[in-house]
């Protein structure tokens, strides 16, 4: 079961599996800490290990309405593994990140691990986090990078 | 132009990706020299100290510098009134470790305003983010260019480490502190506060467009106020800017070049043209932990190239190659109306003045680098060009601000006769005669770059800043510009000596 849509239908359906696999499910708790505004909507991608995310495959994906300081994102995943996740904040809602003429965003944006670019790109060893086997909610932080 | 055509003229860019994974600071600021023992850097430095108190200009420097009036020697010019700002790096050091290149320390403001024929100074660290968490935190906490920590914060955009220390120059009601590779950053001229980055263009249809973009700190200003300026991308593109004199834009566009030398410092206009002078430089980065300044490379094969471009549209409109050299900076362009271009350059044969300004973080003196000379290019119609190296050493080349762009009758600078650790004389250069008067200070001032002022009447004024290294005090002088040999008319004394900076501006009161 792999969704790569990305949209709230996607959203609603996870919400669902929440209740239908409670058992078998594991919460993936996403708290984005920082955010500037209200303005516009968050949006997540959560990839599953890193072919996943090199080919910017999300298995999921979210999005919310800003709220000036802090956000959680909930996600279901079945399977244990390594998992990465990243956003932006897409501040004037045009559903796209923003970005210079030299291409640098100019938008909020962020990772899992509350990773940040150091003179280049953050790598998928900075981003990725484990999904134990048998454990039930994995939490995971991060601040918006402005 | 407007920001669609703008934006336009970026589709090749667009595709290199537009997400952070893709993000062009990946190529701007990606690599990084070996860990570094920036530890053993302090200490090689204090040793040599010890020994080579020329190397005072290079120390670090604890905290702000409390205005006070300066001891004036001779008659200061009561016509002279205004504020004279120079800009520098001046915190080299902080936790025991110091910066491996001297382009890395944060920017101190130092202001000498002047009145009545009295003078006075403060002097204030541009308080950027990057330079009050490093200060709260008592060690640095971000890598530079050149100088990378083990455990750096993550530095995402220039702007993260922009330590504002090139140049400063009024607009509007503001000063804008500026360093090559970031935004303009905004000072208050009352309280020399630190308010924040300029985002040129930020409340004009550009939006956020220009956010972050680099905004070169060499500004050319011309007599009407509108302010012309470029910013490289390390990829080749380079950023051109026409700003009205309120700093708010008049139109911007992005070019796209071969340029692989990952650092241009300087440019020029005419009435007409800008000229993009493309030094013989690449960078040879190959790895994350390559330095910035210590990859690049002079390359001899390279001609150095000049790009004309259009002020109307910022179209290229011609290309000239001269032979292989460097040049930090030029002090003016102008042309003919039958459109032969001439300029002046401090032109090196070579690439070791930027490497002698890192081992000069570590205790070694300057003399094994080569210097500039003042050389004089004309460019001509047929694409041909002819250069007259005038054999005289050359550095911070300035001309009077109201010729800028127009046909200037003298060029300034100051220039290294027996000095080994920094220039020791102020030179004035005649182009109708090709004629120099020079003004040597002696061998125990280390002089800073000197500005030209137009007084009332015929009466010019060249006004700069020198250390005396056996006092270990810095003095700010004033000459009459037309008769540098007489030695300076006045000097105001600073009972201390500030750190040896790079340009500064006048501002008439
Ligand atoms: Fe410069």
């Amino acid at each position: 079961m792999k969704k790569r849509t990305f949209n709230l239908v996607a959203l609603a359906m996870v919400m669902g599996n929440l209740h239908s696999f409670a058992s078998e499910a594991k919460d993936i708790e996403f708290q984005i800490q920082g955010i500037n505004s209200n303005k516009g909507k968050l949006y997540v991608q959560l990839f599953k290990g890193q072919e996943g995310y090199k080919n910017g495959q999300a298995v999921n994906a979210s999005i919310v309405n800003a709220q000036k300081g802090e956000a959680k994102i909930m996600f279901s995943v079945i399977e244990a593994g390594e998992y990465a996740i990243r956003f932006f904040h897409d501040e004037n809602d045009n559903g796209k990140l923003e970005t210079n003429m030299f291409g640098m965003p100019t938008e909020g944006y962020g990772y899992s691990n509350s990773a940040k670019p150091n003179f280049g790109p953050a790598t998928y060893q900075q981003i990725k986090f484990n999904v134990p086997t048998g454990a039930q909610k994995v939490v995971n932080k991060t601040q918006v990078i402005y | 132009m407007d920001r669609r055509q703008v934006l336009k003229s970026l589709s090749a860019m667009t595709v290199l990706g537009m997400t952070p994974e893709a993000n062009l600071l990946a190529k701007s600021l990606s690599n990084t020299t070996k860990y570094s023992d920036l530890t053993q850097v302090q200490q090689n430095f204090a040793s040599a100290l010890a020994n080579e108190p020329a190397l005072l200009g290079f120390t670090d420097v604890k905290s702000d510098f409390k205005p006070q009036e300066l001891t004036i020697e001779g008659r200061w010019p009561k016509e002279l009134t205004g504020a004279f700002y120079r800009n520098g790096p001046a915190k080299h050091e902080r936790g025991g470790q110091r910066y491996k290149h001297l382009f890395e320390g944060d920017g101190m403001l130092q202001e000498f305003t002047m009145a009545d024929g009295k003078v006075r100074h403060r002097g204030r660290f541009i308080q950027t983010p990057k330079f009050t968490q490093e200060h709260q935190a008592g060690k640095f906490l971000y890598s530079g260019p050149d100088s990378r920590l083990e455990n750096s914060l993550g530095v995402a955009s220039p702007n993260d480490i922009n330590v504002a220390n090139t140049n400063i120059i009024p607009v509007s009601e503001k000063l804008w502190a500026l360093w090559e590779a970031g935004s303009p950053a905004l000072v208050n001229k009352k309280s020399l506060d630190f308010e924040g980055y300029e985002v040129i263009g930020g409340t004009q249809s550009y939006g956020q467009s220009l956010k972050g973009v680099p905004f070169s700190a060499h500004p050319k200003i011309e007599a009407n106020g509108d302010i012309w300026n470029f910013g490289l991308n390390p990829t080749g593109h380079i950023v051109l800017y026409h700003l009205g004199a309120n700093g708010k834009v008049k139109k911007v566009k992005v070019i796209a070049t071969q340029y692989q030398g990952a650092m241009l410092h300087d440019f020029l206009i005419t009435d007409k043209n800008l000229l993009i002078i493309l030094p013989s430089i690449k960078s040879k980065r190959s790895h994350k932990n390559d330095g910035f300044f210590s990859s690049i490379e002079f390359s001899k094969q390279l001609p150095m190239q000049v790009l004309l471009i259009n002020k109307e549209d910022f179209s290229i409109t011609k290309q000239y190659e001269l032979p292989a050299g460097f040049a930090f900076h030029y002090g003016n362009a102008w042309e003919d109306k039958d459109g032969t271009v001439h300029f002046d350059a401090s032109l090196y044969p070579d690439l070791s003045v930027l490497t002698a300004l890192s081992d000069v973080m570590q205790g070694h003196d300057l003399q094994g680098a080569t210097d500039a000379q003042n050389v004089l290019v004309t460019l001509h119609k047929n694409g041909s060009h002819s250069m007259l190296n005038t054999m005289v050493n050359s550095e911070f080349p300035r001309v009077f601000s109201q010729v800028t762009g127009l046909k200037n009758q003298t060029l300034f600078h100051v220039s290294n006769e027996t000095g080994k650790m920094w220039s020791d004389r102020v030179s004035r250069f005649d182009l109708s005669s090709q004629s120099y008067q020079h003004y040597h200070f002696g061998d125990e001032y280390l002089v800073e770059e000197h500005i030209p002022i137009k007084g009332t009447g015929k009466q010019n004024y060249l006004l700069g800043t020198a250390l005396n290294v056996p006092t270990k005090r810095t003095c700010l002088n004033v000459f009459n510009a037309d008769a540098l040999t007489d030695g300076p008319m006045a000097r105001a004394w600073l009972p201390y000596h500030i750190p040896l900076g790079f340009h500064g501006n006048f501002v008439k009161g």
